[in-house]
């Protein structure tokens, strides 16, 4: 065999997965591959359709991806200590080749994963693909909100600049307004009644080990709950329209995690209710579309990265706060409403820090988890984009999710010094940054 | 379930397996309340009296305001009671830059979402002649030390 020969024999035991011959490579290539033997052999037509689920699902799992690998590589360069941290910015920024471009990746994918999975969830909101046996994955799916909220949270703490130490600060106190257990719950958080050394390492084991190995744990079961369900809820209409209900099938042992769970197996869900000509292989249907998916989410990062610095303020110096102080975009809609939502009640004041950073959040966390319960839509107005009937559960969701991006807007624009709030051209007062 | 010993016997068995596993679990989980913290004092000296000025000086490293007026002192917290950011002093009040709360001079909240006043801590003089401050001990709005003439 020649070089050419041997190097397109290699191409093709590369490419194999992507490139089948015949039907019976294409279910080859699922089930005998390591990476893809998670993947149904068939799926349908209309759940690979891109403009179905945008793919913000798979995009934010390869944010999540991206992240871990960066924050691997990050690991090498960072001290958890209150004395060294700050320096491992500076080392990253201007003493390690490329760490800026490793710094920044890992940054701004950790931003825009935020972005996507809250779309992500607009996204499932709005086709109504929460209902019926949906339902519980949507709370999976909530939990991973949170999960990713906390991570990104404790993540932009570890450079512990200005930022970091009054987010914790602030996050802090308002565990501290939670009734009764809430001084418990900041003491165990930071490790003592003061900010330091045991705060940073505890933020930085969560962050880096704790926090993600529940969200991979989640995502695997999230995946799992997709293929239980029967796919996305794109194929709910065909189903419809056949007038094919899901069939009762008593529970086999197979696919149901040491026979814990009962119900409908993947395999009679997934393969017998759709017909030959809704379904396409996965190999090269799918396949192809991930790893297309996957350079589009990786070569955005890395154009942000190249473009825009990862932000980074002052070193934490607890006797100045900056001013004005802001949270990151995401938790800038709390930041408002813990500052306005002190309420006197008699001859006491509730703080804003309970009534804003806790019970507000808390109910719309609640009513995002009952929703699926409370929503009485018919039947047809699932897995299809703003259906008619259910306009007003989609305006009830548009209009909360149009208000935080309303406050995260005012607080990026119009808050200054003191939080006072100045008008688009108005000149904000210089203010020191160090004493 | 019929309670015969042979099930009984049993179940002690397991159950005492079970329960030492979730001692253990708790055991592991004390851990996390640490017994002995290496923070600085509650109580702490501050500068001599002689060197602040008339008004309000902040005390960087204790996060606080020495207020001097004639040859009385007292001693107002800057830690914002909302949610822990450092109010700065203004000319003639107190504001937070972190969600705009304001206090009166003597820490009375006048706007934004603070829900109690500044504390006021105790002061006293200290055997060598310096400022000391109790920040476990609040006091009374209206307190004042006045340091005992000579010993200044």
């Amino acid at each position: 065999m020649t070089a050419r020969e041997r190097a397109g024999a290699l191409w093709r035991r590369l490419s194999w997965t992507w490139n089948p011959a015949s039907e019976r490579e294409s279910g080859d290539a699922i089930v005998r591959n390591l990476w893809l033997h998670w993947f149904p052999a068939k799926i349908a037509r209309a759940s690979a359709s891109w403009n179905y689920s945008l793919w913000l699902g798979v995009a934010s799992v390869i944010l999540f991806l991206i992240l871990n690998v960066t924050g691997l590589l990050l690991m090498f360069f960072y001290v958890p200590s209150t004395e060294r941290a700050y320096g491992s910015m500076k080392d990253l920024d201007y003493a390690v080749t490329l760490g800026w471009l490793l710094r920044n990746q890992h940054r701004w994918a950790a931003h825009a994963m935020v972005a996507v999975v809250f779309l992500h969830m607009a996204r499932v909101f709005f086709t109504g693909a929460y209902r019926g046996q949906r339902a519980w994955n949507w709370l999976v799916g909530l939990a991973l909100l949170l999960a990713t909220l906390l991570a990104s949270f404790t993540g932009y703490l570890l450079p512990w600049d200005q930022l970091a130490f009054w987010a914790v600060t602030v996050g802090t106190n308002i565990a501290r307004e939670a009734p009764l257990i809430g001084g418990w719950i900041r003491f165990v958080l930071l490790g003592g009644s003061e900010i330091g050394q045991n705060a940073l390492l505890r933020f930085y084991v969560l962050h880096v080990f704790f926090l993600p190995a529940i969200m991979w744990i989640l995502f695997a079961y999230h995946m799992w709950r997709v293929r239980r369900d029967g796919g996305l809820a794109a194929v709910e209409p065909i189903r419809l329209a056949r007038a094919v209900q899901p069939k009762a099938v008593p529970a086999t042992k197979s696919y149901s995690l040491f026979g814990l769970t009962r119900g409908t197996s993947v395999v009679v869900r997934s393969s017998t209710e759709l017909e030959e000509k809704d379904e396409v292989f996965s190999s090269p249907n799918l396949t192809r579309r991930l790893v297309l998916v996957f350079l589009i989410v990786f070569n955005v990062t890395l154009l942000w990265s190249l473009l825009a610095g990862a932000p980074l303020e002052e070193a934490a110096n607890p006797a100045v706060t900056p001013n004005p102080a802001k949270a990151p975009w995401y938790f800038l809609w709390l930041q408002e409403l813990v500052a306005s939502t002190t309420i006197p009640i008699g001859g006491i004041r509730i703080s804003g820090g309970l009534i804003g950073g806790i019970v507000v959040p808390g109910i719309l966390l609640s009513v995002a988890a009952i929703w699926p319960w409370l929503d009485r839509s018919p039947a047809d107005s699932e897995g299809v984009w703003f259906p008619p009937r259910r306009r007003r559960q989609n305006l009830t969701f548009t209009l909360i999710f149009a208000v935080i991006i309303a406050l995260i807007l005012i607080d990026v624009f119009l808050r200054g010094p003191y939080w006072h709030l100045y008008w688009p051209g108005t000149a904000w007062p210089t203010m020191p940054r160090s004493l | 379930m019929k309670a015969t010993r042979r099930w009984f016997l049993g179940a002690v068995g397991k159950g005492s397996v079970a329960l030492a596993f979730v001692v253990q679990l708790a055991a592991a989980a004390r851990a996390f309340l640490p017994n002995v913290l290496y923070e600085p004092l509650k109580r702490f000296k501050l500068k001599q009296p002689d060197q602040y000025p008339q008004g309000y000086t902040f005390d960087a490293d204790h996060r606080l305001f020495v207020v001097r007026d004639q040859e009385r002192f007292h001693v107002i917290s800057a830690v914002c009671t909302h949610l822990g950011c450092t109010v700065q002093w203004r000319e003639d009040e107190f504001a937070c830059p972190c969600h705009g709360s304001r206090f009166r001079s003597d820490g009375a909240v006048t706007g934004g979402p603070a829900p109690r006043p500044l504390p006021w801590y105790e002061v006293s003089l200290s055997p060598d002649g310096f400022l000391e401050v109790d920040s476990a001990e609040q006091v009374e709005q209206g307190f004042s030390f006045t340091p005992p003439k000579g010993k200044a």
